[in-house]
């Protein structure tokens, strides 16, 4: 049985290979490029605490030159997506194709051809999804050190979420594919509810399932102090903007404090918002401490949803296939 | 072999939505013989067979075979069972050998020997794509899928009515030797009887999700009849003998009866009939200017 569901996922799991090895040898050749320039520049002596004027001219030339390939590379967030629907194509294809009624009257019992079946697809999908994060974990890794991995963009392809993300988009395509039973059709709508799910996530969601810490401070203008306010390096910043002292936001642009200097910068008196009642700073956000407990929350949602939707094609496939 | 009947159906039914697909199905097919199951599309065949092998689940009644029910005994069952399912589905992107090692794979009872030989007979390269090859080919190989298993019941569902006159011959020439050499039961459908009729020697008759007609073939020959006489009313004739069809012209009346012992009448002259025309019958068509009486009748077993 095992050769049988090998044999039977081998295109798929070429296909996967296929695009992981393109993905290597983009990423590849980059990431020893971004990591030399990492190391060449110093970098990692400025991650103190005070870092020099130099350092942060070198920190600025690093991000302006490798900025632009990272916001392209965020686009690799929807490989989970692709591998996961993928990995569902073969499920689907035999009830498309009637070739159950050829697997389900050899000796084996429907019950064990889908177990198998379904267990070697999630191993698989598993696997490619481990592979890919590893990859992008090496990849992000100079990154990761200068900015943290809070950003939405990098926080997408580190730690445990593509795991769920994967396994959620091949939960999806089989649930619709079952039902369905059209390969293509199944494996379209798959991906682009994962889409769907990724996007609602991303921008809405993922700062409500843990609720994120809000903090006011009193701002220092003075230059050269770091002010008394929290650590926000390394954090998802959610919002930050000036407000009163119980956090509510000033809107700038209708305070008495603020001198328009030309058209898009502008000068804020401190004192004139201190005497205001403004003055102050307010931020939510998330620390970078609590990277693992988000992945594991969100892997968790995608990866339970994930499960719920294979149980479901392997009971439909089991009691309504024939 | 055993004591059981090798299909053996009670009331059986399968319902689709509000559609009976099949209904009222109660029927014997005894050990060792080679049943033609016939029907128009859609008269039910496929239902029967894929409740027969667990591919679907009954509505109403059951169906045993070897005594054992397709459903919740499947894992000793299925070694026992052969099946190629219409229009034999394959793995297409699956070389010939990979075909035999899927077999080889999910199937203990496997005989690698009667596979490699069968193939070998049939001139089939290991190594070539099975979508590649031609459909009698590759009915052929899901044939051989069935056989390697070593079942004892082997149906087969409309195996021959996708394929030319020659690969048909040569299909069912296959399952004739196989039956010769083990006594295996065999089940097949068809809508084309004239194939059949060389090959088995029991019948099923099917239509409109019902069965019409269950026997041995030469009982079934022996006991039916073509009246014709001048034009007159059935009736005396009904009150002994089944009629299946009744046709008249302007001057002669012609009727099929399934007898009930000799047909006595002198009015009549009593002629032979062919399955084929006897099947026919069953199935409605009641000739140039026929009524066909079987669509409405109850399952005559």
């Amino acid at each position: 049985m095992f050769w049988a569901s090998w044999r039977l996922q081998r295109t798929e799991t070429l296909i996967a290979a296929g695009i992981l090895a393109l993905i290597a040898a983009l990423l590849v050749p980059t990431g020893l490029n971004m990591a030399s320039a990492y190391h060449h520049d110093g970098l990692s002596a400025c991650l103190g605490q005070n870092p020099s004027d130099a350092c942060d001219q070198a920190v600025h030339g690093f991000a302006a030159r490798f900025d632009g390939l990272k916001n392209l590379l965020a686009w690799l967030t929807l490989v989970p997506g692709v591998i996961g629907v993928l990995f569902a194509a073969p499920f689907i294809l035999e009830l498309e194709n009637g070739t159950t009624r050829l697997a389900w009257t050899q000796s084996i019992t429907r019950r064990r051809w889908i177990t198998n079946k379904l267990a070697i697809i999630v191993a698989a999908a598993l696997v490619a999804a481990v592979v890919m994060t590893l990859l992008m974990a090496w990849w992000h890794a100079p990154l990761v050190r200068l900015d943290g991995r809070m950003e939405n963009s990098i926080y997408d392809a580190e730690g445990v979420v593509p795991i769920g993300y994967t396994l959620f988009a091949l939960g999806l395509a089989l649930a619709v594919g079952v039902v369905w039973r059209r390969t293509v059709p199944a494996v379209i709508v798959g991906f682009v509810g994962y889409f769907a799910v990724r996007i609602f996530f991303d921008t809405w969601l993922r700062q409500r399932i843990v609720s994120p810490v809000t903090a006011t401070w009193l701002d220092q203008p003075s230059p050269g102090a770091r002010g008394a306010g929290p650590n926000l390096d390394h954090a998802w910043v959610i919002s930050q903007g000036p407000s009163d002292k119980l956090g509510h936001a000033l809107s700038l642009t209708a305070s008495p404090c603020v001198r328009s200097l030309g058209s898009h910068s502008q000068a804020v008196s401190g004192d004139c918002l201190a005497q205001h009642g403004g003055g102050y700073m307010h931020a939510v956000y998330e620390p970078a401490s609590r990277f693992w407990t988000l992945q594991g929350v969100e892997t968790g949602i995608f990866a339970g949803a994930a499960l719920a939707m294979i149980l479901f094609a392997a009971w439909w496939t089991h009691q309504r296939a024939a | 072999m055993t004591e059981h009947a090798a299909v053996e159906a009670v009331g059986l039914g399968k319902r689709y939505g509000s559609k009976w697909a099949l209904r009222d199905c109660s029927l014997e097919i005894p050990s060792g013989s080679v049943t033609a199951l016939v029907g128009p599309n859609g008269a039910g065949k496929t239902t029967l067979l894929q409740l027969a092998v667990g591919l679907s689940r009954p509505s109403a009644g059951s169906v045993s075979v070897l005594g054992h029910s397709p459903l919740t005994d499947a894992r000793s069952l299925l070694p026992r069972v052969g099946f190629v399912a219409q229009e034999h589905p394959l793995y297409r992107g699956f070389t010939v050998s990979d075909t035999l090692k899927l077999g080889r794979k999910l199937n203990p009872s496997w005989d690698e020997g009667v596979a490699l030989a069968r193939i070998e007979h049939l001139g089939l390269p290991l190594g070539q794509k099975v979508g590649q090859l031609s459909g009698g080919q590759q009915a052929q190989i899901a044939l051989t899928l069935a056989l390697a298993k070593r079942p004892e019941v082997l149906l087969l569902d409309e195996p021959v009515a996708s394929l030319d006159p020659l690969a048909r011959r040569e299909f069912l020439q296959s399952v004739m030797e196989a039956v010769a050499e083990t006594g295996m039961t065999v089940i097949l459908s068809s809508h084309i009887v004239a194939d059949l009729e060389r090959v088995c020697d029991h019948l099923v008759i099917l239509s409109q999700a019902r069965t019409q007609l269950v026997g041995p073939i030469d009982e079934i020959v022996a006991s039916h009849r073509l009246l014709t006489g001048p034009r007159t009313d059935p009736a005396s004739v009904e009150r002994v003998h089944d009629v299946i069809r009744e046709s008249h012209t302007e001057r002669q009346t012609t009727l099929l009866v399934r007898a009930n012992g000799h047909v006595y009448d002198s009015n009549w002259q009593l002629h032979e009939v062919d399955l084929e025309e006897i099947v026919l019958a069953y199935l409605g068509y009641g000739g140039p200017n026929g009524t066909g009486r079987a669509s409405s009748r109850e399952a005559v077993a």
